[in-house]
């Protein structure tokens, strides 16, 4: 199989197989299979409440299957500690939220650095990375700004830096526009865009389908905790379309 | 009011565990405040209505029968000062009495007699326990406590005088007073050779020393001044009992102080944790129409509710406790059966502490509550997570730049954020580090004094010879044979024996308890808080009790009863405990004692020699002989201590779940905070190790300043023991630290602030993170 631009994929990032999980008599997940190759750009599309979230969590380890294996990057999630999960995530993943989650009493700076910390970086070294991520991300002026000072657009470039800290395998976003206006969420959407460019293998959840058109490759449909379609779209024609 | 009412509900059911931590810290300091309160109320209040109850004395005086008449001593009493009198009844004392019949009391050397016509007197009423009044010539009425037990009459029981005249038991009372030995007739006190009156008083003022001292006067005016030889008042009486009750009161007042001062801090922290974190319940019971008084009284109710509980279960676990320890701090006191029945908890402290506690609660909910009185409701609502205020960012600022792990840097961060919370806490683990410091302190005094009493530092085996009225045949050995085999036998080192007798002194009507001694005395003797030991002829030394009741200074000299009659004695030192009085006067003073020689023997040991051996080679040498190692720690040391340390594990458990409370409403707030740190990678052990360094900075500040303060309160409760309990106390006693006890007990504080931690750190760790990061 070959996706759209041509990638092989001897490198499968995720591989989700038959995997369940139920809140109780719930099934919020009914048996999803999801491989996502490196380099690839996803959407995960689908109205609320049909489990978008729910799968994004499966993909991060911050919750585990009732049933079905996840492989991701070649581990088996499945498989590990609360601990390891942690190592997991640190090491192979970053992660944007809809609503930031940036730590209040940091300044951007910091909040950046701080992943980088946590993987044992000296903090003149993260800083220094921090500081180059800000750069990159056209943020570089709000170094000692404290979150609540910042724009929600800028919130979202400090929390995106702070999950490239430590240059993961694929960045996860749930909903990452959500919570902006729609100009910053089309920034924001960019960013994401330009760094798949890069090679940055994207997994993005999203109910907005003109946003996920304009920045995906390939969109996942979800309804009901199924995939209810996985298709390929021709991106330029995409982003036509949606203007 | 009804809305009020169920948003409180809903508001303690949504806190239950701040709601369980409120009610177990006010349960705690209400059972300290009851206990103490009502041991507080013991040392005073039984005594007087149970002394007023048997319209005891408040004066006993003793005339010169040939320097005052009887007519006279009544005329002079005739002052308005005076309430009420008995007497004068003519008194005669009896040295070295005897007794017949089986298992005898044990009369003491020096024994009063008052010849008194009738028990129901308007001063001293007597109520007997035991058969009848003493109505002829040969009959006798025994003065016995009624703590003794119940007495029986029996046809044998006959108390013979010097002179053999023999006197039939024909009832026991009490005297409340303390005013004789037994009674007799007035005829039958004259024929005994009686040289002295004695006259009762009660005064319409007995309120001090002072009000007795001019009420004597005024009572005796006109009478020739060398007709009064001697006066005892109730106050000595009281004194007496109050030790008691004193030993625990300065301890007690200060752990319920430090109690009631670490609940306050705790319930404020609780109710302003409850503001800042409901900041958006505020704002939606202000939406819906709750005016500020109404959400004033939301958040006074929630917390009111969980301290009336707590301070209900607390009276009735403190009404237990307090009844126990203040029978147990009477317990053997003489005069002890006039207080006993009455010494409850009383029951004014009940409303005082049901009232008061729930009342300090709702005070110290207060501020926060009215912070969020005044809060608008669209602040409320759009509230976020911890403010950024006064030196919190630049503290994190050089935090993240430092050398230490991230999780560790984050942690010592948390407590600038919210410097109020921080500062209570703070004083939680101060007060929580001061108590045990003071209480180690306490303990070690206490340990140290016993050791002071029991000399066990130069003596090791004390052996105590059967008594042959009790344990027949008793020691086979004269008291010389017993010191010659002693002294013979491997490992002894050096000797005494002591014997213990009652006798009286002049000016006092009062028993006096007089130990002597002899053998070693130089070398054994306990230590002195003045003067020296005895070294010549006629010297004594006294009991800090004695030199306080008596007021005496060394050098002064007391006239004592002994066989020989009235002797003369210098006072030559100050003992801690033991005897009113101790004599190396064998021979004049042994005679008095009910057995007529030695009690016991007291041996100092060759360095390495076994004293568990020892003992035994002396019990083989004579059954009568019961030798036991000498390391016996008083019960009450073992009552102190464990009074001591219950109350320092529950303050040790409220300052613990001050901090356990900080830590939850830190952790409830941060909870998203977590969530995101947990999702980029950090690990269980290092949000337990993030959310512990948050507290164990605080705690170590605590300890270091917890610790110094623990000591200073040490220093002013144990002397302040010893004045209340009559004794004089070594300085050595306050000496019981060392550098790395203090180092200890000053990390103490951290110890506290990890325990205190340790759970909601470990639930925060657990805690799932998917829900809170998808949620604003
Ligand atoms: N922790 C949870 N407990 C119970 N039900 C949950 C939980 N998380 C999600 N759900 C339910 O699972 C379904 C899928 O949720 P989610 O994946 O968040 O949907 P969305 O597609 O909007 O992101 C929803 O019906 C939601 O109510
Ligand atoms: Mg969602």
């Amino acid at each position: 199989m070959t996706n759209t631009d041509g990638y092989e994929e001897h490198d499968i990032v995720v591989q989700l197989t038959d995997v369940r999980k139920d809140f109780g008599d719930y099934a919020a997940l009914d048996g999803v299979s999801l491989e996502i190759g490196a380099g690839e750009s996803v959407a995960v599309m689908g109205p609320s409440g049909s489990g978008k979230s729910t799968l994004l969590n499966m993909v991060s380890g911050l919750d585990r299957p009732t049933s079905g294996s996840v492989l991701v990057g070649g581990e088996d999630l499945v498989g590990l500690s609360e601990k390891g999960l942690a190592l997991f995530r640190r090491r192979r993943i970053g992660m944007i939220f809809q609503f930031f989650n940036l730590l209040d009493d940091l300044p951007a700076l910091d909040n950046i650095a701080l992943a980088g910390q946590l993987v044992g970086q000296k903090a003149s070294t993260a800083r220094k990375r921090a500081s180059e991520l800000m750069g990159e991300l056209g943020i570089a002026d709000r170094k000692d700004i404290h979150p609540a000072s910042l724009s929600g657009g800028e919130r979202q470039r400090v929390a995106t830096a702070r999950a490239l800290m430590n240059r993961p395998a694929l960045l996860l976003a749930d909903e990452p526009t959500g919570a902006l206006d729609s100009r910053s969420g089309d920034q924001v959407m960019q960013l994401l865009m330009d760094l798949n460019g890069l090679g940055q293998t994207l997994l993005i959840v999203t109910h907005d389908p003109r946003l996920a058109a304009q920045c995906a490759r390939r969109v996942v449909e979800v309804a009901d905790g199924r995939i209810a379609r996985d298709r390929s779209v021709n991106h330029a024609v995409a982003t036509k379309a949606a203007r | 009011m009804s809305a009020v009412w169920r948003a409180s509900r809903a508001a303690v059911k949504r806190r239950r565990l701040q709601t369980f931590v409120l009610g177990v810290v006010v349960l705690v300091s209400s059972a300290m405040a009851v206990a103490t309160l009502g041991l507080l109320a013991a040392v005073s209040g039984p005594f007087d209505q149970a002394y007023s109850a048997a319209r005891g004395a408040h004066v006993v005086a003793e005339f010169d029968s040939s320097k005052a008449t009887a007519a006279q001593i009544v005329h002079a009493a005739n002052a308005p000062e005076v309430e009420a009198v008995a007497g004068p009844y003519p008194e005669a004392v009896l040295h070295s009495p005897s007794e017949t019949g089986d298992h005898p009391a044990g009369l003491p050397g020096s024994f009063t007699l008052v010849g008194r016509d009738r028990p129901d007197t308007p001063v001293d009423t007597l109520v007997l326990s035991a058969g009848r009044w003493a109505t002829g010539p040969g009959e006798i009425v025994m003065n016995e406590p009624s703590y003794i037990g119940p007495m029986q009459i029996k046809s044998e029981h006959e108390v013979v005088t010097p002179d053999g005249v023999r006197l039939k038991i024909v009832g026991y009372a009490a005297s409340a007073s303390q005013s004789a030995g037994g009674w007799v007739t007035p005829d039958q006190a004259r024929a005994l050779h009686s040289a002295s009156l004695q006259m009762m008083y009660r005064f319409r003022d007995a309120g001090s020393d002072a009000a007795l001292k001019a009420g004597t006067a005024a009572a005796t005016q006109g009478l020739p001044s060398d007709a009064l030889t001697g006066t005892s008042t109730y106050l000595a009486i009281k004194a007496n009992l109050a030790k008691g009750p004193n030993t625990y009161v300065p301890f007690l007042t200060v752990f319920g102080v430090l109690g009631l001062i670490v609940s306050v801090l705790i319930v404020g922290n609780v109710v302003s944790g409850a503001v800042v974190s409901g900041f958006r319940h505020i704002g939606v019971l202000k939406a819906l129409g709750f005016t500020p008084n109404q959400v004033t009284a939301v958040y006074l109710v929630m917390v009111t509710f969980p301290a009336v509980i707590g301070c209900a279960l607390g009276s009735v676990i403190g009404s237990l406790v307090g009844g126990k320890l203040v029978r147990q701090a009477f317990f053997g006191i003489f005069g002890s059966d006039l207080v006993l029945d009455r010494a409850a908890v009383p029951t004014w402290v009940h409303p005082v502490v049901l009232i008061g506690m729930p009342v300090l609660v709702a005070l110290s909910a207060l501020i926060p509550a009215m912070r969020a009185r005044r809060l608008p409701a669209a602040v409320a609502i759009s509230a976020g997570s911890v403010q950024q205020t006064g030196r919190g960012p630049m503290v994190q600022r050089r935090l993240g730049g430092s050398r230490l792990p991230r999780p560790v840097s984050l942690g010592l961060g948390w407590p600038f954020a919210r410097p109020g919370r921080t500062a209570l806490t703070l004083s939680t683990v101060v007060l929580g580090v001061m108590t045990v410091t003071m209480a180690l302190g306490i303990s070690a005094s206490v340990v140290r004094f016993g050791q002071l009493q029991n000399q066990t530092d130069r003596i090791q085996v004390r052996i105590d010879l059967s008594d042959p009225q009790w344990n027949p045949p008793g020691p086979t050995h004269s008291d010389d044979q017993v010191f010659a085999l002693l002294r013979s036998l491997p490992g002894t080192a050096h000797v005494s024996a002591q014997s213990a007798l009652e006798t009286r002194m002049t000016g006092s009507s009062a028993i006096l308890r007089v130990g002597v001694e002899s053998g070693d005395t130089a070398q054994l003797h306990p230590d002195l808080v003045r003067g020296r030991w005895i070294e010549g002829p006629n010297e004594v030394v006294v009991s800090s009790e004695f030199w306080h009741r008596h007021k005496v200074s060394l050098g002064d000299t007391i006239t004592l009863d002994s066989s020989d009659g009235p002797q003369p004695q210098k006072i030559v030192g100050e003992i801690v405990g033991g005897w009113d009085v101790t004599t190396l006067d064998w021979h004049r003073f042994i005679p008095l004692s009910p057995v007529r020689r030695a009690q016991s023997f007291s041996v100092q040991l060759t360095k390495g020699t076994d004293p568990q051996a020892y003992a035994a080679a002396v019990a083989r040498t004579d059954p009568g002989l019961n030798a036991a190692v000498n390391n016996a720690s008083d019960t009450i040391e073992k009552v102190i201590i464990s009074v001591v340390s219950t109350l320092t594990v529950m303050l040790i458990i409220v300052s613990g779940l001050g901090v356990f409370n900080t830590v939850v409403l830190n952790t409830r707030e941060r909870r998203k905070d977590l969530g995101m740190l947990k999702s980029i990678g950090m690990t269980p052990r290092q949000v337990i190790a993030m959310v512990v360094t948050s507290v164990a900075a605080l705690g170590a500040v605590g300890g270091i300043v917890g610790a110094p303060l623990g000591i200073l309160a040490h220093r002013i409760i144990i002397p302040m023991t010893g004045r209340g309990t009559g004794l004089d106390l070594p300085d050595s006693l306050l000496h019981v630290w060392n550098w790395p006890t203090v180092a200890l007990l000053a990390f103490s504080g951290s110890v506290i602030a990890v325990l205190g931690a340790y759970l909601p750190a470990r639930g925060a760790a657990k805690a799932p993170v998917a829900e809170v990061l998808r949620t604003e």
